[in-house]
């Protein structure tokens, strides 16, 4: 009896840190949209890309240079 | 990153777009793909590519070790100064129309948001550095507003059609791939207000419980909007709940539910992402902004 009271009161304890963990108070508001929102530039955002293809095609022409295409399901710069 | 900058024209692009477009656009991406191995264009070609402008195909790619990846780039620069190809004059491709509906642009008079999204725990300790690296990932997309929901959100009301396609379209756990999206009927609970420019809600999703992949994601909803001269100038929202469960293409997330958060934030269309359509959109606009 002992052990499944120990028990039922661990879980209830896993619940209520889990429901503190999740309540979206004004603080944990900003802090989060300032952690998703506001991150700091990932390294393959510094590529200077290009979205139109044919755009890019006249530039590598002009330049003599290869292209390079990141090829994805889901737009690469905004579906990642 | 400096011999992409320097040696080359890097272009990124959504293939699911271009291998189906009977346009100008559609027809170069063919001409360098079809020499790959992944040559049918009814399934995907997703990899990197590296072409020249007359549209040879050099290098084919789909390998995400970024030091073979930077090797493979070294070999094809070089086999690229060393040909032919480095020498002579290309014409640039005539544009014509591009097809629509590969094309599409945000409401005129609406809103674009940007939105990420983030796991925030619930991982087994990573066994590498791409596996840490994956599981701190933030996913990332657009989200449109028409017209008519920018005027309704800038009377204060939170617009039952915008709630709506934010709940289906990017509640959605895209931090390791293309995610599932949510059907109607899997909208169990959704509702928001704003009150004095503070935004409240709760919601919950979930697929049936006996569904071979089960989903559920629940929690509540908080922002900010600002508004001046009947312009929306600040939309800021977040997302906070627990996510259960996985889809196809996003797999190895955390086991049982886990904390899962969505921003989202009013773009102002200085980063070239801001330009990609939603993810939801694809191939069907419509249906993206008036979902059934």
């Amino acid at each position: 009896m002992r052990a499944f009271v120990g028990a039922l009161l661990l879980s209830c304890d896993v619940a209520a840190q889990i429901a503190r963990e999740l309540a979206l108070d004004d603080a944990r508001f900003s802090a989060l949209h300032a952690q998703l929102c506001a991150a700091p530039p990932e390294t393959w955002e510094s590529v200077p890309w290009r979205i139109d293809l044919l755009a890019a095609q006249q530039e590598a022409a002009a330049a003599k240079k290869p292209l390079f295409v990141w090829a994805m399901d889901g737009h690469p710069l905004a579906c990642t | 990153m400096e011999l992409l900058r320097a040696h080359f024209v890097p272009v990124a692009l959504d293939q699911a777009y271009e291998r189906r477009e009977q346009d100008a656009w559609g027809e170069f991406y063919r001409a360098f793909a079809k020499q790959g191995p992944r040559a049918d264009m009814q399934a995907t070609t997703q990899g990197f590519y590296v072409a020249t402008a007359a549209g040879e195909l050099l290098l084919y790619n789909n390998n995400r070790n970024p030091e073979k990846l930077l090797r493979l780039l070294r070999e094809a620069r070089e086999r690229f100064a060393s040909s032919e190809a480095s020498r002579v004059e290309v014409a640039p491709r005539p544009r014509g129309e591009r097809e629509a509906r590969y094309a599409p642009r945000p409401p005129e008079g609406g809103l674009v948001l940007r939105v990420r999204s983030q796991v925030l725990g619930g991982y087994p300790e990573p066994t590498d550095e791409v596996q840490r690296a994956m599981q701190r990932s933030l996913g990332r997309d657009n989200l449109w507003l028409t017209r008519d929901e920018h005027a309704e959100l800038a009377r204060g009301a939170f617009p039952a059609s915008a709630l709506e396609r934010l709940a289906r379209f990017h509640f959605v756990d895209n931090t390791r791939g293309e995610p599932p999206m949510w059907a109607k009927q899997e909208v169990r609970t959704l509702h928001a207000r704003i009150v004095n420019g503070v935004i409240e809600g709760r919601f919950e999703l979930a697929t049936e419980k006996d569904a071979g992949e089960a989903r559920r994601y629940h929690g509540e909803l908080r922002g900010r909007v600002e508004v001046r001269d009947g312009v929306v100038t600040r939309c800021d929202l977040v997302a906070l709940g627990g996510f259960r469960g996985e889809g196809r293409y996003t797999q190895h997330a955390p086991p049982g539910e886990f904390p899962f958060a969505v921003a989202f934030e009013l773009a102002d269309g200085q980063a070239l992402a801001d330009a990609i359509p939603p993810q939801g959109s694809r191939g069907w606009v419509d249906g993206y902004l008036r979902p059934r």
